[in-house]
């Protein structure tokens, strides 16, 4: 039996390892009789895998994943359709135009908190706020903040482009006219005697979306030449590449008579694709040629040790400037390494090691970006599935992120949202405004930088040893107190409906005659993955003694306090 | 915070004692930080600590301007620059123009003139400032705002020729606004390290605050690089000053509060094997121990000075105000470093015109300023004399437009602010072969091709002008928080 199921498990590895994702594998054993190879050990692995490849973990997708195994669960999730926000969010917004209602960037994230507790393709919409992460946009910029229905179109380019290449990502964000607003290349234009073109864009795609700063082998540890770091790009490549991110216009912008600055004259006509006014449009001398056409000494490819200069050449149309520009990025060395860390650090852990960095990296280069097989290979390493004992001064894992620690509690609980209001909107969060509260919220970064940094390293133990600690940098006095509000807003008062304005919790869970045992025990598979500190079991055992005592059933103060402490605990905090 | 995780514990659960009885500042060990190296070499040779002295650092996000904060009045000079800001802006007819308006009317005047105090020559001494801040012309003209002008990172004082000749020669990633703004936060612009200057002057002067658990650093606008040191990490509040943890026990407690509260506290009180755990439980720990420490009294120590409102940097000088009021008077510190920030600056678009644009961004930053000045003065805080305000903000912006805005470039223009600050003068000067107010020309010898300057004067002479102000005098401790420091022919420009 032992044989026959190492066997298996070979088999089921290099399953996992080919890159055909699109289909679903075909498992010898399939059938509910048999147990997967890769199936979880237990039911609290399972929990692990979840609460790192979705929004939480609900005893459903348990039970499923256990029957299944991961890379069965895994395939399923990536070939799920995309769930879609535009649509529902501009039905909302015309709704409530045509009501006289007021509209804000809360219609936009109630429908995002909807889909990430509720969507069925979890990973897919996982994988979109991952990148929403590093492919940056934010209604916090003056031009964006009115574009609602837009910046939900930005939300569905990302979740349908989660598992694709991630050269058409790259195309299809440095389109997409909410970039173009946020960095700037929308309306920007070729030189004249007394401008040059905006550089923002040319900046930010090379340092923030592709290569960062400096050069990096596939463990992502940095390139040395004398045992300094070599740097990718300088100030001269900027001013070059801000040349080839000239002439865009929303794509309706009207060519007889043309018009460039006009167009935008619908919700689709904001969103899609931007145009390009360069030689595909108009004579070099036109006066509507807003394209620059002058040669292009863009970033240097970086090969064997070697720099080798790129120079995109003079007279082309936009779009082909575009692509060479796309493409030079895209195949770049640094890619791989760049975007696979950071993809890591969403999912798994805050310092992967560098083996677990290049063992993806690899997979990015010979599956030429597809950020699919980069998930899947991220999701089933073994550092992401085997985490080492827990002795002090352990760094494994990560701070977990303010929202995905209430979509995991929402999950967890079952939590009901309340019914459409009479313009089709579900309201998840209350009155909105979970910035303040979290210093996080979906395309509501302060900066092009992100909520925190991937290299932000907290004061002590962190930079003492030199590790990162992302999600720390919004972790502070104030914030500790605003988030653990927050939280009470989504569990104490939401414990009784009828509630219109956020889910109401579900209790079930914790059956018809709690004790404070099965309070914890309720709580500890729930919510912590089986794994909760004999320390945590005392204290909320002696709470529920006492909340029992004075506030018992029908009450529910006992089970909210437990879910409420809980997610303030440091160990809850935490994703291991 | 050097406390062991077993007394913190002891701590909390004193806390949970103190919160019921409300006699929080009496319990209060004096706990004694660690001295570090720094402390102990500056033991004897920092000036003596007395009195209350405070900074406040407030930091413009994005890279200001500020070429269009100070622009030269006399005619030969203000062509220059209207002709490298791609002409004077005018909606209708230099819509990509960026040049200011001279003031010509006695009301301009009036409002935005200045002279120089340090330059005695009439012909190079008359400026003017943005239209937009007023209140500022009326804090230098009264002697209490001074400009410190062209300074920016260097590795040392350089000329073009050296910029061209290697670049070792200038710190790296010049126009990245992570890299820079971490480089005017260390106070250093060699490489990258963790630490700030704030920090490190608190980790000299710290130790000697009356209540160690309230670090000498205190930061309204989130996590900055300015204020971590050695053994200094910086207390953060926002500007809603400290409010209640709900279903716990703040001020007062009832009986459900407290069991959940118990439960928390004693889980703040835990060993964490995990780091993450255990940094998040640090965190938590020590804002709800000076949750108790400060907010019992923070709110009737606000100033009586009314802050404008809609201003999110006038919000957080509010708080500033409130809790060096508190501070100052309750004897919890004698040096303290406050930081707040404003973001928006990084005008590649909407610089002259639309919502956010500069103009807009100055006048939130005058009007905090004022408000701030008025609360320090007497009848409020008193404490003018005590409290130096100063700018710090990752580089300035091209003088050549790029359509609507400008881009990334170098050296820049601060403020500062205060009592004891020299004011009404220019400071331009910093030993250096680059100095004065800086040709603004194009194609000047020192500048780059879209009027990108080389600064005449270092951020850390800059920032040891401050840190000497606020007491690290010691050579070895300057040089120690200033490794550069050395390669600067002066460093203190005197302006405060």
């Amino acid at each position: 039996m032992r044989a026959a199921r190492t066997a298996r498990a070979l088999l089921a590895a290099a399953a996992i390892s080919t890159g055909a994702h699109a289909t679903i594998h075909d498992h010898i054993f399939a059938g509910r009789f048999d147990i997967p190879a890769d199936a979880p050990a237990s039911a609290n692995d399972a929990a692990r895998f979840l609460t790192q490849a979705t929004f939480g973990p609900t005893a459903a997708d348990v039970a499923y994943l256990m029957a299944v195994g991961y890379a069965q669960w895994t395939d399923e999730q990536l070939a799920k359709p995309v769930t879609l926000s535009e649509p529902t969010v501009e039905a909302v917004v015309t709704a409530r135009t045509n009501n006289g209602q007021a509209v804000t960037q809360t219609n936009r994230l109630n429908r995002w908190y909807w889909q990430a507790t509720y969507a069925p393709d979890q990973l897919r919409q996982r994988m979109a706020f991952a990148l929403s992460q590093i492919f940056v946009i934010s209604d916090q910029a003056a031009g964006l903040n009115k574009y609602y229905v837009e910046m939900s179109d930005y939300q569905d380019m990302l979740a349908r482009d989660a598992f694709g290449a991630y050269r058409t990502l790259l195309g299809d964000a440095t389109y997409h006219p909410m970039m173009g607003l946020y960095l700037n290349a929308f309306h920007n234009v070729k030189g004249s005697a007394t401008t040059s073109p905006d550089e923002n864009y040319a900046r930010e795609i090379m340092q923030l979306f592709s290569i960062g700063l400096i050069q990096r082998n596939t463990d992502f540890s940095p390139v040395l030449n004398a045992g300094q770091p070599v740097a990718t790009y300088d100030q001269d490549v900027i001013t070059q590449t801000a040349k080839v991110f000239t002439g865009f216009t929303f794509s309706d912008a009207p060519l007889s008579p043309p018009s460039f600055f006009g167009g935008g004259l619908t919700y689709a006509a904001r969103y899609a694709p931007m145009a390009c006014w360069g030689l595909e449009l108009f004579g070099a001398s036109d006066s509507h040629m807003k394209h620059d056409i002058t040669q292009k000494d863009v970033v240097a490819s970086y090969v064997g040790g070697v720099s080798v200069p790129n120079a995109i050449p003079a007279n082309q149309t936009c779009a082909q400037d575009v692509t060479d520009e796309l493409d030079i990025l895209a195949t770049h060395a640094n890619v791989a390494p760049f975007i696979s860390r950071q993809l890591i650090q969403r999912f798994v852990t805050s310092n992967p090691s560098p083996a677990y960095i290049a063992r993806v990296s690899n997979v990015f280069l010979s599956s030429n970006g597809d950020l699919g097989d980069v998930v899947k290979a991220i999701l089933t390493d073994g550092e992401a599935r085997n985490p080492p004992p827990q002795f002090a001064g352990d760094s494994y894992g990560k701070l977990r992120e303010p929202l995905l620690r209430l979509t995991a509690m929402w999950r967890a609980f079952g939590a009901i949202a309340p019914a459409a209001d009479q313009y089709g909107e579900v309201h998840m969060i209350g009155n909105g405004g979970l910035y303040n509260a979290f210093l996080q919220s979906p395309l509501e970064s302060p900066t092009v930088f992100n909520f925190y940094l991937p290299d932000y390293q907290q004061p002590g133990t962190f930079a003492d040893n030199n590790l990162y600690s992302p999600e720390l940098q919004i972790t502070n006095e104030s914030t500790t107190y605003s988030t653990a509000n927050a939280y009470y807003a989504f569990t104490a008062n939401a414990s009784q409906g009828p509630l219109t304005d956020r889910p109401l919790l579900s209790f079930a869970a914790f059956g018809a005659t709690p004790t404070a045992a099965s309070i914890v025990a309720t709580i500890n598979t729930s919510m912590l993955n089986g794994g909760m500190s004999a320390a945590l079991q005392g204290e909320l055992t002696t709470m529920l003694t006492g909340l029992l005592a004075s506030s018992p059933p029908p009450s529910v103060e006992p089970e909210w306090s437990a879910i409420y402490v809980t997610m303030l605990s440091p160990e809850f905090a935490t994703q291991r | 915070m050097s406390q062991t995780r077993n007394s913190r514990r002891e701590f909390l659960r004193q806390m949970a004692c103190v919160a019921c009885s409300g006699g929080a500042a009496a319990m209060f060990p004096q706990l004694r930080m660690m001295s570090t190296a720094l402390a102990s070499t500056s033991a004897g040779s920092t000036s003596a600590l007395s009195g209350y002295k405070a900074l406040v650092c407030v930091y413009l996000a994005g890279g200001n301007d500020a070429w269009n904060l100070l622009v030269p009045f006399d005619s030969s000079r203000y062509n220059v620059y209207s002709t490298s800001r791609s002409g004077v802006y005018d909606a209708a007819n230099n819509p990509g123009g960026l040049g200011l308006v001279k003031p010509t009317t006695p009301t301009q005047i009036a409002a935005q003139k200045i002279i120089d105090g340090n330059d005695a020559s009439s012909a190079t001494n008359q400026y003017f400032l943005n239209p937009n801040v007023p209140e500022l012309t009326s804090l230098f003209n009264g002697g209490n705002l001074a400009f410190v002008v062209n300074a920016g990172t260097l590795v040392k004082p350089i000329t073009m020729s050296d910029y061209l000749a290697s670049s070792s020669n200038y710190p790296d990633q010049l126009f990245s606004h992570a890299d820079q703004t971490n480089q005017w936060q260390q106070g250093y612009a060699v490489e990258t390290s963790n630490l700030g200057w704030g920090g490190q002057c608190g980790d000299v002067l710290g130790g000697s605050n009356g209540n160690q658990e309230l670090s000498s650093c205190i930061s309204i606008a989130g996590a900055n690089r300015f204020e971590v040191g050695l053994t200094t990490v910086p207390y953060q509040l926002s500007s809603n000053g400290l409010t209640n943890l709900k279903g716990m026990c703040n001020t007062t407690c009832n009986g459900n509060n407290k069991l959940r509260d118990t439960a928390l506290n004693n889980l703040l009180g835990e060993t964490y094997a995990n780091d993450f755990s255990g940094s998040y439980s640090d965190v938590f720990g020590r804002g709800r121990g000076l949750y108790s420490l400060l907010a019992p009294d923070l709110p009737t120590f606000a100033p009586k000075t009314i802050f404008p409102s809609g201003n999110s940097l006038a919000a957080q000088l509010q708080t500033v105000a409130s809790m060096i009021n508190l501070c100052a008077q309750k004897g919890y510190a004698s040096r303290q470093i406050y930081f707040v920030q404003l973001g928006g600056f990084d005008l590649h678009s909407g610089m002259m015109s639309g919502n956010g644009n500069h103009g807009q961004l100055l006048a939130e930053v005058s009007t905090a300023l004022n408000a701030f000045w008025s609360a320090m003065g007497p009848g409020d805080v008193n404490l003018q004399d005590s409290v130096t305000l100063f700018t710090m903000s990752e580089f300035a912006r091209t003088l050549q437009s790029n359509g609507s805005g400008a881009d990334h470039a170098w050296g820049t223009v601060q403020m500062v602010m205060g009592g004891a600050v020299n004011g009404g003068k220019l400071y331009s000067n910093g030993g250096g072969p680059i100095s004065g107010f800086p040709n603004q020309a194009l194609n000047a010898p020192n500048n780059f091709a879209r009027g990108q300057m080389i600064p005449g004067i270092g951020v850390e002479q800059y920032a040891a002008t401050l840190a000497q102000w606020m007491g690290v005098t010691s050579t070895t401790d300057l040089n120690t928080i200033f490794p550069n420091l050395v390669h600067f022919s002066s460093n203190n420009l005197g302006f405060v």
